[in-house]
């Protein structure tokens, strides 16, 4: 393990460390962009992308991206060609590197050659969603994909501590969302509220949240949404590139240091990359006071490998994700009595100090994935895919007390452990019908073993998946109207084994269907309306059905029920989108999502005794809910280069049985920045700019009364962001500086579980520099 | 040559991460839990030594916890031992020897209510604080009452209110009452 980490960061260093002059040859510009298609907008791939005068020439991957390198400046013709389509010329003077996205029109004659492929119907079709990528997903990375996200209106997190931070997509998270890393459906101990998304963020170029239920496609359980994280796309020239980051944080005294490595052999279509990031970082501080054993240490790698003879891909990555984090002292307490001495108090016993020690409480957790897939285009139209993949999880807890009467050997063990270990395949059939109809049809299994080490809180469990669906998309050039629909038939067997030394032996079966209808209306060229409808189920997770003890850190006694239904989910968006040119773009979604049998948490009216004093209990129940809300984004342009970039989210949720509010239901967010740009001339693709915005977050009032202490009062935050881009001889260095908590305020999040024993961190400075670099 | 150069990383990463694939690492899993069952006060006094116990032995959840009454005589000088069992396996643990090892992060705290006096504790940890597993217990008149006994982790033993910081190992309240 520590030799592999040696080879790969001397690469990077060798890499790094190269002397300038090395780059600063003089052909060394490079021409990179997307091939789309006019009238759709999805990408073109396999299409051939040529300099005329150079007779430098590529193909599009099969996300239409392509790359030339190696050009000298001076002006051109690119000539980009594909079967089907018209060429398309565009004349071009090269200065320094460029991304030019090239529009192909459909060929009238022969437009039954498009060729869709996997990628674009994976897309998120009608549904609403949103993305990430860029400077945005640069600047947010280092802190985690949950705190990532968060730049996306109706996306928020819903935190253990600072350090521990799941997304939430429209009120919903955990379970009922899916993460695909590199098309893989992350599969690990998502069902604690404390077990954060087991990836590095630093993978992918581009985060695609589809908001709403999306099962569809991506399989049973996805009623909140997913999240999508897409590698940048293979080198398509031959040479070697890549890029590297560093970051630097002044609240925790972090660092991050990641680099990517890729390359292409000129004779064989062989591509590949490795990438790895290290992250280092001590306790955090807030406004008054530091919150001890809040650091955090991780180490991730991965690699990739594509091969594309003629007509095949052959695809595989690798990648392993491991992190500490520590748990602040303070949240860790015995009994009903401690929480609330805890709460009474509101901060933690002492004031703290700095450290990058990690003691306990501690989490440990280490997650692999490994993946095959094969591609095959049967026709210009059709692909035929299998991807097969194995995922390893381990997640080790070690609480503040250490095991009693440990032997010697077993002192550093952990006081529980998890480990579950999950197979899958997948077989996708990509096709066209007809004229305007194209679609995809596919069938997934999944075979799952999960083994709890040290204590009863889950029984050790098997289970099996298998899912078929069938989607189907109808486009008419010409035509405003776009209708989307899918069906998708799922069953799931679960072996549940030993819970402690308790043997429960049995069997449980859930299987249902789900569907899902989109329409696309664009009123103009500037309005379009997208509606969604569908419905969707999840199976009960073993948690939900077997949980038995005091969970960790929370001070909750939580009882599993064993007769749990399946959850059902009726999902309904409207959307309202609007651009026009550089001015301004808006979109404002409505939705209205009725879930049956929503599995919640309900507070017993009496403690649960046991011999470490009264814990507050809560049995696993469930009762139909409504979940309704509006996410806003705009983006208008007020004067030349400033614009003002506006967020909002609201929603509501309520038990309709009960007749009471929904517990955990992010509150109204509000964000409204300032955002000027500048050196948009010299640096087309990455432009400069400084941004200030504040974020209003109100109180929520919509709270059950039987949380341990009432919803935070509402707070403003300011942050403060700039990026620019610079030249250091030919090499482009892009440098930003942002900080957070501007004012160094102090205030609580309600969706933070750690509200209750300290305030959020306080003002964070962050330095930020990528690198990228290229060698031919 | 860049090929080469290329080529033998991209090698030596696949080969690496293939051998690296990580498996579960148990033939089995381990499914013993680590708690204490048992909080058991021996009394010595008036020429008698009595024994009463809190006891839950399948942990959290399922049957409470079975406390056993506390009969004392009155107006005597008693010394309390306390200590702390594994009752849930064969043969159960002492998880007081441990509580003596790590005494400066243990402590014993008691609350009594009723006609009764809290006990005074007598022994120090290893750094001269006050530690609780032993204490002096004098009866009053007769009467009744309940005795809190909290085995507290890492409680800041310089606050002032020291039993109400830190981490709750075990905690009982018995009846007492005094004859």
């Amino acid at each position: 393990m520590e030799k592999r980490w040696t080879s790969l960061f001397g690469m990077l260093w060798l890499v790094v460390g190269l002397p300038a002059q090395l780059l600063a040859q003089d052909c060394n510009l490079s021409l990179r962009g997307q091939v789309l298609n006019a009238d759709t907008g999805l990408p073109m791939p396999y299409a051939g992308v040529v300099i005329k005068e150079t007779q430098q020439g590529v193909q599009s991957d099969e996300h239409g991206h392509y790359q030339i390198e190696r050009i000298c400046p001076g002006e051109y013709t690119i000539v980009c060609s594909h079967l089907g389509c018209d060429h398309a010329e565009q004349k071009l003077t090269l200065q320094r590197n460029a991304v030019l996205d090239i529009a192909m029109k459909e060929n009238a004659v022969t437009l039954e050659n498009l060729v869709v492929t996997g990628s674009s119907n994976k897309k998120a079709g009608t549904q609403t969603s949103s993305e990430l990528s860029g400077v945005e997903l640069d600047a947010g990375r280092g802190m985690g994909l949950g705190e990532s996200l968060k730049r996306l209106s109706g996306v928020s997190t819903l935190n253990t501590g600072a350090t521990i931070s799941k997304p939430v997509i429209q009120g919903l998270h955990s379970n009922r969302i899916l993460i695909f890393n590199n098309g893989v459906r992350l599969e690990g101990q998502q069902w604690g509220n404390e077990h954060a998304p087991e990836v590095d963020p630093f993978t992918a170029e581009r985060i695609t949240v589809v908001k709403g239920a999306a099962s569809v496609r991506y399989g049973a359980d996805a009623l909140g949404g997913i999240i999508l994280l897409e590698p940048k796309p293979v080198r398509q020239t031959p040479g070697i590139g890549g890029e590297a980051h560093l970051q630097g944080y002044s609240n925790g005294r972090g660092g991050v240091a990641s680099g990517m490595l890729e390359g292409k052999l000129a004779k064989l279509p062989l591509s590949g990359r490795i990438q790895g990031t290290l992250k280092r970082a001590g306790n955090l501080q807030t406004p008054n006071y530091y919150l001890n054993n809040t650091g955090v240490s991780e180490s991730n790698f991965s690699w990739s490998g594509k091969f594309q003879p003629e007509h095949w891909v052959v695809e595989t990555f690798y990648s392993r994700f491991f992190t500490q984090l520590g748990i602040l002292r303070d949240s860790h307490i015995g009994n009903l009595t401690d929480l609330n001495n805890a709460i009474e108090r509101g901060r933690p016993l002492q004031d703290g100090a700095f450290s990058y020690d990690l003691g306990r409480p501690l989490q440990k957790a280490m997650h692999e994935t490994f993946r095959v897939k094969l591609a095959h285009a049967l026709s210009e139209t059709d692909k035929l895919s299998l991807q097969l993949s194995r995922q390893f999880n381990r997640r080790q807890e070690y609480d503040a007390h250490r095991r009693f009467n440990p032997l010697p050997e077993t002192l550093d063990d952990p006081n529980i452990e998890f480990e579950i270990t999950t197979w899958a395949a997948e077989l996708n059939w990509d096709h066209r019908l007809g004229r305007n109809w194209r679609g995809a049809l596919g069938s997934n299994a999944q075979k799952q073993i999960n083994t709890v080490d040290r204590g009863a809180l889950i029984p050790n469990f098997d289970n099996f998946d298998w899912g078929v669906y069938w989607t189907e998309r109808r486009f008419k050039q010409g035509s405003p109207w776009e209708y989307e629909f899918g069906l998708r038939y799922d069953l799931r067997h679960l072996h549940v084994a030993e819970q402690g030394t308790n043997n429960l032996d049995e069997d449980r079966n859930f299987q249902n269907w789900s569907a899902s209808l989109g329409v696309i209306y664009a009123l103009n060229e500037d309005w379009k309306l997208r509606f969604n409808t569908g419905s969707a189920w999840r199976s009960p997770l073993v948690n939900e059905l077997y949980s038995s003890g005091v969970h960790h850190g929370s001070a909750s006694y939580e009882q599993g029920n064993p007769d749990l239904k399946a959850e059902r989910g009726f999902n309904n968006s409207l959307t309202l989108e609007g651009s026009r040119n550089n001015h301004w773009t808006m979109a404002l979604t409505s939705y209205y999502n009725l879930i049956d049998n929503f599995i919640y948490l309900q507070p017993r009216s009496e403690a649960q005794l046991t011999i470490r004093g009264a814990f507050p209990a809560f049995d696993y129940n469930q009762a139909d809910a409504r979940i309704m809300g509006i996410d806003w984004t705009g983006d208008f342009t007020l004067h030349k280069t400033l614009h003002l970039e506006s967020k909002a989210s609201l929603l509501s949720g309520w038990n309709r049985e009960l007749e009471d509010y929904l517990i955990y239901m992010p509150p109204l967010r509000f964000e409204q920045g300032l955002k000027w740009g500048f050196n948009e001339k010299k640096q087309p693709d990455h432009p400069s700019f400084v941004r200030i915005s504040a974020l209003w977050v109100l109180q929520q009032k919509q709270a059950p009364v039987t949380d341990y202490a009432p919803p935070p009062a509402g707070f403003v935050r300011l942050d403060a962001e700039l990026f620019h881009t610079l030249m250091w001889g030919k090499q482009r260095l892009e440098v930003g500086i942002s900080v957070f908590n501007l004012l160094n305020t102090e205030y609580r999040e309600y969706l933070n579980r750690f509200r209750y024993f300290t305030v959020e961190p306080g003002r964070n400075l962050s330095l930020r520099l990528k690198v990228p670099f290229n060698f031919t | 040559m860049k090929i080469n150069a290329l080529k033998l990383p991209l090698l030596a990463m696949l080969v690496l991460s293939l051998l690296g694939c990580e498996k579960d690492d148990d033939n089995g899993p381990d499914n013993e839990q680590e708690l204490i069952t048992t909080i058991a006060l021996k009394f010595t006094g008036g020429g008698q030594t009595v024994t009463f116990t809190a006891v839950d032995k399948d942990g959290d959840g399922g049957s409470a916890p079975v406390i056993q009454n506390i009969n004392l005589k009155a107006n005597t000088n008693y010394t309390l031992s306390i200590s702390f069992l594994d009752e849930s396996k064969s043969p159960s643990e002492d998880i007081t020897t441990e509580v003596k090892a790590e005494s400066n992060d243990h402590l014993v705290c008691y609350a009594a209510t009723g006609t009764m006096v809290s006990p005074i504790a007598s022994d120090k940890d290893a750094g001269g604080k006050t530690l609780g597993l032993e204490s002096a217990f004098k009866t009053g008149a007769a009467g009744a009452g309940t005795l809190k006994i909290t085995l507290k982790h890492e409680a800041d033993k310089s606050s002032a209110n020291a039993c109400g910081t830190g981490e709750t190992d075990a905690e009982a309240t018995f009846n007492v009452s005094v004859q």
